[in-house]
């Protein structure tokens, strides 16, 4: 039988790192292929190559036996593959039907035929489950429904592949249950299917045949059957499970460093209480959109709070806070997207590091002393161990994921903070230099500062956290202390079904 | 492979010429070679033009526009954009003529809001004062600095974009420039205020000594007041830029807004220094013209002033998205954009033509910017 | 800085000494001749006269329009000295930048002379203007003529109105001038003129004679500062029933002051009776002769203010003076 898809040696590589290396593989049609990997495996590049977004750099691709060799999307989408990204790509300002056929709307006589559009439409809606009128604008969805009009988008082509990238991120239980519906009715109408995720469980109850990348290559492949969740996470990480994480060095904590009281921003965080003493790590997890990052911009500063109180290391209890204030009063912010909010990509990395603390190196009329400020800049490198030639020329977007991420967490250093608030400090960043990263976080607590993990990965903020906050929908829904937690406990609290059993 | 062997397989890839053509595009002198090589090209085929009656002729031009861009530079660092600089120094040219003048007539002034308050038939408020023209000056350059500033403060404070602000401000005060004079000119400055606008200094006279009487067109100003002011006013923006920690800021704020906001950086009261200090400039700008011309005139920075200043400033090569650009480049930059004027007003183009080509090189050195900072991109590792 | 550049840097300085070392070539007489637009008739026909003349004496004419900006004319001006002019006509656009000008090219010891718009300190450079006041004296002078002998069979007096230019303009104080100067010769034949100021804008002139019409609809002599207003005026009094010939009953005794293509048809067809005509080729001689003189006595700074006087086109003397009038020429070539 021919091949559905067929991979011979792709390869690929940014800006000189390689992201996928000689990955071959061949997919009956009608089956459905799991596809596993960590974050950075190259999951999202393999999938960008096969639809069309970028070009390999090497090896062949066959579509049912014919080659294939997409050069932007919408051959993709000519040859039949359906593409449903993890970030969304709808327009809030138009209808799902405008968005569905955004692309190629179905025409009459030269005009657009909108009854033609909005029958389509209803039909794909119908198919999905999801119950709204086609003239329904998008941005009144919630995230779980636009997910489902991307799924709608993409199967309006009518493919024969079918890509889902990360679908059930933004999904109600109810919503990813129609979800598997749907996806097993097409695999029986003959639809091939890859399917990406992080949910293992997910994966091994929908896959026929499973593949496991890792750092860029294709570590292991085979029949669904012959994988349990235990084998394809020790394929995903290349060593043992124990040995992901650093051990935790728990220390008695200390005072306490931040005192959060009735913490509320409508739309965002819903009256939220917390406090983080000296030597403690206090995770926070929740699926997207629960509100965590907001909620680490209202204790920072960077929103304004409607009401609520807020005690930083200074002791000090205040209604309003500016990252100034917050800076000074000892906290730190290590953002969720180091590329937008975290670092100045086109600037030098000593000129990154010394941002946060350029007070320290200023007298007089505000002149800044160059030599001191780079000597101080040169040892956090050091003692980062930062990678890079020169630090005083070399602009930080040169550096790796791992790199940047240290550089971010040397700027803060230098301020000598109390409280960190790390907000997803691994995201994007490969095995390597994340236990480096765990490393300097179990060591900042052990000196004495508090630290506040924010991750969306319940393996790492398992490991990491010495108490545990679930946040769902704005607002603290669960605590857990580390003697008395499980996987299932938390991820239960997180989706909410404690309620909805 | 490692990163460093790809890149420099990616640097040898393409031919030499092609390679050259790229290292010269992304050097950071560029404007300095190009403004070299046209002078050389000029000296060719206008040799009338590079004679020292003319180049000091030009360089008098240089000084007024070059302490407005200085104020642009500043603006475009932020990522932003100032189009009421010109109309700031309208409105400063007549805040400082109003309060200096020695005699205004009644016939084309008496409309004049001011009019009976301000200002009368025996001039200004300070009219004869011996520190009139001293004043007049502090007047002008607060008032520049004010307009900046509240042009700022909508724009951090309410997130106002700077082209829409600026825009409104433009058309404020000029128009408001227009009203308090009645469309007039103030005249009648004092004489401490006019010779900056042509004093000199030292002059220079080139030559042989063929007839005992040097003509006077012959002797050449070399530093005048206007070079020391300007000069005295790129060292300050220089030393503000590179040495403090306001200087780091702006550039923060240029390259990453967000990121520089998360780092503690207090970027409304840097945008609103920032625009304060282009008022400021703009101010320095209307005293010169001013001088020059022997009058605060409403209409000075109109026309194609806005096209000159921030033309010179985006030739010079400071990058309309931000976060990069240095005084000295924009002072190579106005010293092109004069060159290039001179050239054109030589061949005796109308002055539509001549802004036409004007326009036409500030586009070009727009796409530059933009394919510089592609290339710089793709060329990361 | 890198050693390339370095090179390039001491590459250029070369160059440039060189090229100061090098003598300049000796310059045939070039004069620069700076205005401002040529946006009326008046002044197409004055840089023509200008321009022809300056070429008949073989001399070369270098023409820098300032296009309504101040600083750009005083930097071309201040170009055309730097470049080797050996004189300078101008036009500023107002009379404190034209001051100005002077100044700098006395300062450079370049003779210059000013074509019809003064200077506001006429003490400084040949300084060539009409005699405002006398031109329009004569005009008014002419269409008083005509109201004599209305007043004789009517016995009323005549109530005048003055359109007047923007009194910025020391040209349109002294057409003012004339115009009062020769009202009050009469006493007996007028009442006390309404005046509208026009700021030289067809439009604001529109709704102030409209306003004053309306006002006052007894008004029989009008006088405008420009004929460029004349369509303006035409507008107006024609719906009024008011737009007659001479002779007709109902015309409304009209003068205006320029002599344009406009006024000289009107006036050859009867609607108006007289303007006052600038002596266009007049003044462009007095301004021509007054720096190609200073050129050759090697004059730098000549002072002196050279009157133009003018004279009224009327219809009585439409025959003798219309090829004279710098307008009625404008109209031979156009037909």
């Amino acid at each position: 039988m021919t091949a559905a898809l067929s991979l011979a040696e792709i390869s690929k590589s940014y800006f000189g790192v390689p992201a996928l290396t000689g990955i071959s593989f061949d997919l009956e049609p009608g089956r459905l292929l799991g596809l596993v990997g960590q974050n950075g495996a190259g999951k999202s590049t393999l999938m960008n190559v096969l639809g069309g977004v970028v070009a390999a750099d090497a090896g062949q691709m066959q579509l049912f036996g014919r080659p294939y060799a997409p050069r932007r999307p919408a051959d993709a989408k000519a040859n039949g593959i359906a593409f449903i990204h993890q970030e969304l790509n709808l327009f809030g300002n138009l209808t799902i039907a405008e968005n569905i056929f955004v692309a190629d709307f179905p025409r009459r006589r030269g005009l657009v035929d909108w009854s033609s559009a909005r029958s389509r439409a209803a039909k794909l809606l119908q198919m999905v489950g999801l119950a709204m009128p086609p003239d329904t604008l998008v941005e009144l969805l919630s995230p779980g429904e636009r997910q489902l009009v991307e799924v709608a988008k993409g199967l309006s082509v009518e493919p024969q592949l079918v890509i889902f990238d990360e679908p059930t991120t933004s999904l109600t239980a109810r919503e990813t249950t129609q979800l598997f519906a749907l996806i097993r009715r097409l695999k029986s109408e003959g639809t091939t299917i890859v399917y990406i995720s992080h949910n293992l469980g997910d994966v091994l109850a929908l896959a026929d045949d499973i593949a496991v990348l890792r750092e860029g290559q294709l570590v292991a492949q085979g029949r669904a059957t012959d994988f349990d969740i235990g084998k394809m996470i020790k394929l995903m990480i290349g060593r043992d499970i124990d040995a992901l994480f650093p051990p935790r060095h728990s220390a008695s904590p200390g005072a306490v460093l931040l005192q959060a009281q009735g913490v509320t921003r409508r739309g965002a965080v819903d009256n939220v209480s917390l406090s983080v003493r000296a030597g403690e790590i206090v995770g926070i997890f929740g699926l997207m959109g629960a509100g965590r990052t907001e909620l680490a911009r209202l204790i920072f500063g960077l929103d304004t709070m409607d009401s609520g109180q807020l005690a930083l290391p200074d002791g000090v209890p205040r209604h309003r806070v500016t990252p100034q204030m917050a800076i000074a009063a000892g906290l730190a912010f290590v953002t969720e997207d180091r590329r937008q909010e975290g670092l100045l990509m086109n600037a030098p990395i000593a000129d990154n590091l010394v941002l946060a603390s350029l007070r320290e190196f200023a007298s007089g009329p505000g002149l800044v002393d160059d030599t001191a400020s780079l000597a101080a800049a040169r040892e956090m490198a050091r003692r980062l161990s930062i990678e890079a030639r020169d630090i005083a020329v070399q602009p930080a977007k040169t550096l790796s994921g791992g790199n940047q991420q240290r550089v971010v967490l040397g700027k803060w250093l230098m301020v000598d903070p109390r409280l960190i608030i790390l907000d997803e400090p691994t995201r994007g960043i490969d095995i390597g230099a994340r236990y480096a990263i765990y490393e300097m976080i179990d060591q900042l607590a052990s000196a004495g500062r508090g630290l506040i993990l924010i991750s969306s990965e319940i393996e790492e903020v398992m490991a990491m956290s010495d108490r545990l906050l679930v946040m769902s929908e704005g607002e603290i829904v669960a605590e857990f202390q580390r003697s008395a937690w499980s996987r299932e406990l938390i991820l239960r609290a997180a989706f909410r079904e404690a309620e909805a059993a | 492979m490692s990163s460093a062997q790809l890149t420099e397989q990616r640097h040898q890839q393409g031919a030499p010429a092609a390679r050259w053509l790229k290292r010269i595009l992304l050097s950071d002198y560029f404007v300095l070679y190009l403004t070299i090589a046209y002078f050389l090209g000029v000296a060719v085929f206008f040799p009338a033009l590079v004679e020292p009656r003319n180049l000091s002729n030009q360089l008098a031009n240089v000084w007024p526009l070059a302490a407005a861009a200085i104020g642009e530079t500043f603006v475009l660092l932020i990522a932003g954009i100032d189009l009421s600089i010109g109309a700031t120094m309208g409105f400063a040219s007549v805040a400082g003529a109003v309060v200096m003048t020695s005699a205004a007539d009644k016939l084309l002034l008496g409309g004049s809001p001011l009019w009976g308050t301000l200002l009368g038939e025996t001039g200004g408020v300070l009219a004869n004062h011996p520190a009139a023209a001293a004043v007049a000056i502090l007047v002008m350059l607060v008032a520049g600095m004010l307009i900046g500033a509240l042009s700022g403060f909508f724009i951090a404070r309410f997130r106002l974009p700077a082209f829409m602000m600026t825009l409104v401000a433009l058309m404020f005060f000029s128009s408001a420039a227009v009203w308090i004079t009645q469309s007039q000119n103030i005249v009648n400055l004092p004489d401490s205020f006019t010779n900056l606008g042509a004093g000199d200094v030292v002059s220079v006279y080139f030559g042989e000594k063929a007839t005992p009487e040097i003509k006077r067109r012959d002797i050449l100003p070399l530093v005048t007041y206007p070079m020391l002011i300007t000069t005295g006013l790129a060292v300050l923006a220089h030393l503000l830029l590179t040495r403090t920690t306001f200087g780091r800021y702006v550039y923060a704020v240029g390259i990453n807004r967000k990121a520089a906001a998360v780092s503690g950086v207090p970027v409304g009261r840097v945008i609103v220094a920032v625009f304060a200090i282009a008022g400021l400039c703009a101010a320095v700008a209307g005293i010169l013209y001013s001088a020059r011309l022997e009058g605060g005139r409403p209409t000075i920075g109109g026309g194609s002033a806005l096209l000159d200043i921030i033309g010179a400033t985006v030739i010079g090569g400071t990058s309309l998205s931000g976060g990069k650009g240095k005084i000295a480049w924009t002072m190579v930059g106005v010293l092109f954009f004069v060159l290039l004027s001179n050239t054109l007003n030589y061949m005796r183009l109308s002055a539509f033509h001549i802004d036409m080509v004007k326009g036409a090189v500030i586009l070009a050195a727009a796409l530059l910017d933009v394919l510089r900072t592609r290339l710089l991109q793709r060329d990361a590792l | 800085m890198k050693a390339t550049t370095k090179w390039i840097a001491a590459g250029a300085a070369v160059a440039l000494g060189l090229a100061i070392s090098m003598p300049s070539k000796a310059a045939d007489t070039t004069v620069c001749y700076a205005f401002q637009d040529l946006s009326t008739g008046f002044w197409v026909a004055g840089h023509q006269a200008i321009v022809s003349t300056l070429e008949k004496n073989g001399v070369k004419v270098v023409e820098l329009n300032g296009a309504h900006d101040a600083n750009r004319q005083l930097e071309q001006v201040k170009d055309c000295i730097a470049q080797g002019g050996a004189g300078i006509i101008l036009t500023a656009d107002d009379g404190d930048s034209g001051t100005v000008v002077v100044a700098a090219a006395q300062e450079a010891d370049v003779p210059i002379a000013t074509f019809n718009r003064p200077p506001s300190d006429m003490s400084k450079g040949i300084v060539v203007v009409a005699d405002n006041e006398a031109v329009a004296r004569a005009a008014v002078d002419a269409m008083n003529a005509e109201a004599q002998k209305k007043f004789a069979t009517t016995g009323k007096k005549l109530k005048p109105l003055i359109l007047m230019g923007d009194l910025a303009d020391p040209n349109a104080v002294k057409r003012r001038e004339g115009f009062m100067n020769s009202i009050a010769k009469h006493p007996e034949l007028f009442e006390k003129p309404v005046e509208v100021a026009t700021k030289w804008n067809s439009q604001t002139a529109l709704a102030g004679l409209e306003a004053a019409m309306t006002a006052d609809p007894e008004i029989d002599f009008i006088f405008t500062s420009s004929d460029f207003l004349f369509p303006t005026i035409q507008s107006v009094l024609d719906p009024l029933g008011k737009w007659k010939k001479a002779g007709e009953p109902g015309h409304i005794i009209l003068g205006g002051l320029d002599g344009d293509d406009g006024a000289c048809k009107l006036i050859g067809d009867g609607f108006v009776d007289s303007t006052g005509v600038q002596d266009v080729y007049l003044e462009a001689e007095l301004a021509l002769t007054g720096i190609l003189d200073a050129i050759k006595a090697s004059e730098a700074r000549p002072n002196a203010v050279k009157l133009d006087p003018g004279f009224a086109l009327s219809q009585a003397n439409y025959k003798e003076m219309a090829d004279k009038t710098w307008g009625c020429q404008v109209l031979k070539s156009k037909s």
